[in-house]
């Protein structure tokens, strides 16, 4: 990347170019930095002054990158597609978990009875990496239309195609005259971003310039959500129930999708987000190529987010007054029991004090979980983001202004330094995703930040209405018994040496002398 | 009964004979994963990835979560240090990203040692990084060890370790009698590594040898350096940590012992013990001993397993979709301790063609059936799946990638018992369970058996 293709201009209306083989990264696209601490407020006007930064660290922690974050999780569930991973055996080991992802979901759920997902390896040894791989790929892409016969085929590719520079598009145009699966190259090798929301976005440029159609009718009832992976089988239950009750019907996409619910995005009413920064892209481009409307803000997480969402789904497809209808009928059920919930959490500690919590979210889930924890009642002066980008700049301005000001740590997966904020801040609460190291070894509670993927226990829900009710319960659990953080802190050994909690900043090994922009 | 002498074992070529092409889901990582993994195994050593950012997260979610469902501990998973290396570093060069990492890991992270682990980034834009340890040499012990993924997979990046261990850090030590070191059981491929290590450790002690397991000991790098003090190296493999114990053997004067695997219940543990008593001159009198006490206790409670066994699922043909380790000591004892047919043997691991005639004999010459079962080199999961169709076993023992295949191989609505005994288990979580030594007979009964018992 030369200086000059660095931009601190950011411009919310900007347009996607479908003509391209792939995305702008993150960082250039809006400013993204994996990189800052301190208030909320600071970053908002760091962001827009063009003041962001995405530093280096000298202790740099085994984080994602963007294939090897979400893509080769995920990727692979689309039901009747084949993916190719044009790389060595490892970047696609990741994968090896597809068969088992969504299986344990009972099919009294909806899960359907039968299913195969399919992925292949290129299997890229030292030969191929001197005279090239090309041969290898047309001979995977042919392997996988034998064998699969599947509706479309994605390539998604890895550093080492990357650096060796394989011909993907020249391959693939060679080869798809004689292959009936529509093909997708996504170009996702790790060395290409720092930021692991880039895969998103190449992911979907995928989606949007090989497989979306020209709407053939539009579905007026038909609205698109992106299921980011942190969502449970039982928040898609709960989303599709709510939207049925309106007689609205639900594209579930990308996980566990058909190819055919890919290419129909375009004929939606509206494309909703559970995830704003993992939708953006998407969103976009269904806009500006087919004209689907969309909104980012807020996901459906908490009850006054809840409503809202529904209402701007309501706005899209002419359903208002069933969705205000809806809501009514809903409160009636949940708001009393979240007003349990939230009495049990203020009166937990039992001295007028709220119990703290301390998460860590994708900015994304920022937007919307930090609102909902004050409804539940609990208090979050601080938070930690995978990442930070000019895309929810405005959305981060306004929940500051309606939550108040907090202190953000913005790394991703940095264990050391997701440790040194945990141990020093001290939270009554908590919450983990797996990838934190030793974070977990703690006196107080400890528990996750959201369930296996295929997880089909009510009690492990989320979005909406009922998940509002099911997450603030499920948080009330993890007050009750703390013993396991406090028996593995008490007898195994911690992963750093003493002075780095003793010493007051997280990013000790921010290194000034590089960055990116 | 014994095999007839002049029938044939039927051996089907994979469908990739070396191992190379493009293939479905193989079950195993890169050699960055396998020598991360190994690293791993050492308490104390501190892996450093000189790699993509992703390649440490890749190998938590794709060898160690796919092993066993383990945690990355304290330095692994997304607390191992990498450099995580982008762009800019392709075109400028790593190392002196390498340098920063280094400097700042040993300054924070616990550790007696550290291993820089590069992959596949540093090998295609030629980064010098043994002239970056070097800068370090009288600071840090560090080894380099050089794996990039498309060297080779996980059991490769095992024996990558080793190399580098014995070429780099160790030195001559005076041979100490009653030692042996133990090899050929890779971490987290070899799913009940730990407990396997353990169960081993232990049998050998009964016969007075000291075991260096190396691995899950709490002074993992002394095990290391003590490795050339060792009077045999025990390979407890066809193939794997041959090269590892070959190495030993030329520079440091340590002969080694090879087995076909970790022996699984009373009679292939005893065979062990026999064969290792022997060659360390151990007494006659003493491991007889032990046999009998143990083979004693064994057998009578494997009694109790006696009318599950006999009435729910006698003689019944079963298949095997595992690495060559576990395929090996799996079908030995199902066959010639409890009675069952073998059907069908696919080994995932892709051995090297030199070694592969010897896993065939391995998994034949003792078998006391009347019938063989067909063996098939299989690193592909597609192949490995449709390889199992039509056949007449009646439970499975695979890894979790044929959990769901069981249950659409069997008859309708009844489905095939399906037991993860190889990597990846996702759906198996792996402490310290094994199937190694004699209780290991006992546990692999519970483990299938418990598949099919109910009420009489």
């Amino acid at each position: 990347m030369t200086p000059d293709e660095f931009t601190n201009k950011f411009d919310p209306d900007h347009k996607i170019d479908l003509e391209k083989n792939t995305c702008p990264n993150r960082e250039q696209r809006a400013q993204g930095t994996n990189i800052f601490y301190g208030k909320a407020s600071e970053l908002i006007k760091d962001a827009k002054e063009g003041n962001i930064k995405c530093y280096d660290r000298k202790l740099q922690q085994s984080s994602g990158c963007v294939l090897n974050f979400y893509l080769t999780v995920r990727v692979a569930t689309i039901r009747d597609a084949a993916i190719i991973y044009h790389g060595p055996l490892g970047c696609s080991s990741p994968s090896l978990g597809y068969r088992e992802l969504f299986r344990a979901v009972p099919t009294a759920l909806g899960r359907p009875e039968n299913f195969e997902l399919n992925w292949i390896t290129t299997n890229l040894q030292q030969d191929d990496v001197v005279y090239g791989a090309s041969e290898k790929l047309k001979n995977a892409i042919f392997k996988a239309q034998k064998r699969y016969d599947p509706k479309a085929i994605f390539i998604l590719t890895t550093c080492t195609s990357g650096v060796i520079g394989e011909d993907i598009e020249g391959a693939v145009a060679e080869v798809q005259p004689e292959v009936k699966a529509k093909i997708v190259p996504v170009h996702c090798e790790g060395v290409r971003s720092r930021l692991v929301q880039t895969g998103y976005d190449a992911f979907w440029h995928g989606v949007l310039k090989y497989l979306v159609r020209e709407p053939k009718e539009k579905q007026e009832d038909l609205v698109n959500v992106a299921s980011m992976l942190s969502y449970t089988w039982q928040d898609r239950i709960e989303i599709k129930r709510l939207l049925g009750k309106v007689g609205l019907r639900v594209n579930f996409i990308p996980e566990f999708s058909k190819v055919e619910e890919l290419e129909q995005l375009s004929e939606a009413a509206v494309t909703a987000p559970l995830c704003p920064t993992y939708t953006d892209y998407l969103s976009r481009g269904l806009k500006q190529e087919y004209g689907v409307p969309y909104f980012l803000y807020p996901s459906p997480m908490g009850i006054k987010n809840t409503d809202e969402w529904l209402r701007q789904i309501g706005k899209y497809t002419g359903k208002e007054e069933e969705v205000e209808e809806l809501i009514k009928e809903e409160h009636k059920i949940w708001v009393p029991r979240m007003e349990a919930v939230r009495q049990e959490l203020l009166n937990f500690k039992g001295n007028g004090e709220q119990v703290e919590v301390l998460g860590a979210l994708g900015q994304g889930r920022l937007l919307s979980q930090l609102p909902y924890f004050k409804e539940l009642g609990l208090k979050s002066s601080a938070a930690l983001t995978q990442d930070f980008d000019n895309l929810i700049l405005e959305d981060l301005e306004n929940m500051v202004e309606e939550t108040g000001d907090f202190d953000i740590l913005v790394n991703t997966f940095q264990a050391a330094e997701q440790g040194h904020i945990t141990r020093r801040r001290d939270p009554d609460i908590a919450l983990t995703c797996p990838f934190q190291g030793g974070a977990y070894k703690r006196e107080k509670s400890v528990t996750r930040l959201h369930a296996l993927r295929g997880d089909p226990d009510p009690w492990s829900l989320q979005s909406g209405y009922a998940g509002a009710i099911a997450y603030g319960e499920f948080l009330i659990q993890s007050l009750k018994n703390e013993s396991f953080g406090k028996t593995i802190k008490a007898k195994t050994g911690d992963s750093y040496k003493d002075w780095w909690y003793e010493q007051p900043d997280p990013l000790y090994y921010l290194d000034k002398e590089t960055s990116s922009k | 009964m014994s095999i007839k002498e002049n029938e044939k074992v039927e051996n089907i070529q994979s469908s990739d004979p070396l191992g190379t092409d493009s293939v479905e889901a193989p079950k195993y990582s890169c050699a960055l994963g396998g020598a991360y993994g190994t690293a791993l195994g050492v308490y104390g050593l501190v892996p450093l990835l000189h790699a993509g950012l992703g390649c440490g997260m890749g190998q938590l979610l794709g060898q160690f979560y796919a092993g066993g469902h383990n945690a990355g501990g304290p330095v692994g998973g997304t607390s191992t240090p990498t450099t995580g290396l982008v762009e800019e570093h392709v075109i400028f060069g790593g190392e002196d990203k390498l340098r920063k990492l280094i400097e700042a890991s040993t300054e924070v992270m616990e550790g007696n040692a550290f291993a820089v682990i590069s992959g596949c980034i540093p090998a295609l834009i030629g980064d010098d990084v043994e002239a970056v340890i070097r800068e370090f040499e009288d600071e840090v012990p560090i080894i380099n060890i050089n794996a990039p993924g498309f060297n080779g997979n996980s059991y490769e990046g095992y024996e990558l370790f080793f190399e580098a261990v014995i070429d780099q850090i160790l030195t001559s030590l005076p041979k100490e009698k009653g030692v042996v070191n133990i090899l050929g059981v890779v971490p987290y491929q070899h799913i009940f590594w730990k407990g396997e290590l353990a169960a081993i450790k232990k049998i050998l002690g009964k016969i007075g040898l000291k075991a260096n397991i190396i691995f899950t000991e709490f002074d993992g790098i002394e095990k290391l350096k003590e490795l050339p003090a060792a009077e045999y190296t025990l390979v407890l493999s066809t193939w794997n940590g041959h090269r590892a114990a070959k190495k030993l053997e030329e520079k440091f004067g340590v002969p080694f012992i090879t087995f076909p695997s970790v022996p699984t219940g009373p009679k292939q543990t005893s065979k062990f013990l026999r064969t290792v008593g022997e060659k360390l001159n151990v007494s006659d009198d003493v491991v007889e001993e032990v046999i009998k006490e143990e083979e004693r206790r064994t057998y009578r409670f494997i009694e109790y397993s006696g009318d599950i066994l006999l009435i729910a699922r006698p003689h019944s043909y079963f298949a095997v979709v595992a690495d060559s380790n576990s395929a090996i000591n799996i079908t030995n004892f199902m066959v010639n301790e409890l009675g069952y047919l073998p059907d069908i043997i696919e080994l995932t691991d892709n051995p090297p063609e030199e070694y592969r005639e010897n896993i065939i004999k391995a998994l034949t010459e003792d078998l006391e059936v009347a019938s063989l079962p067909e063996i098939i080199f299989e690193p592909d999961s597609y192949e490995a799946r449709e390889n199992l169709r039509g056949r007449s076993f009646l439970f499975l023992f695979a890894s979790s990638l044929e959990l769901y295949s069981a249950s659409e191989l069997g008859a309708p609505d009844v489905g095939v018992p399906h037991i993860t005994v190889a990597f990846p288990s996702y759906n198996r979580v792996i402490l310290d369970n094994s199937y190694a030594s004699y209780g290991g007979g006992l546990r692999l009964i519970e483990d299938f058996t418990s598949h099919f018992a109910g009420p009489l």
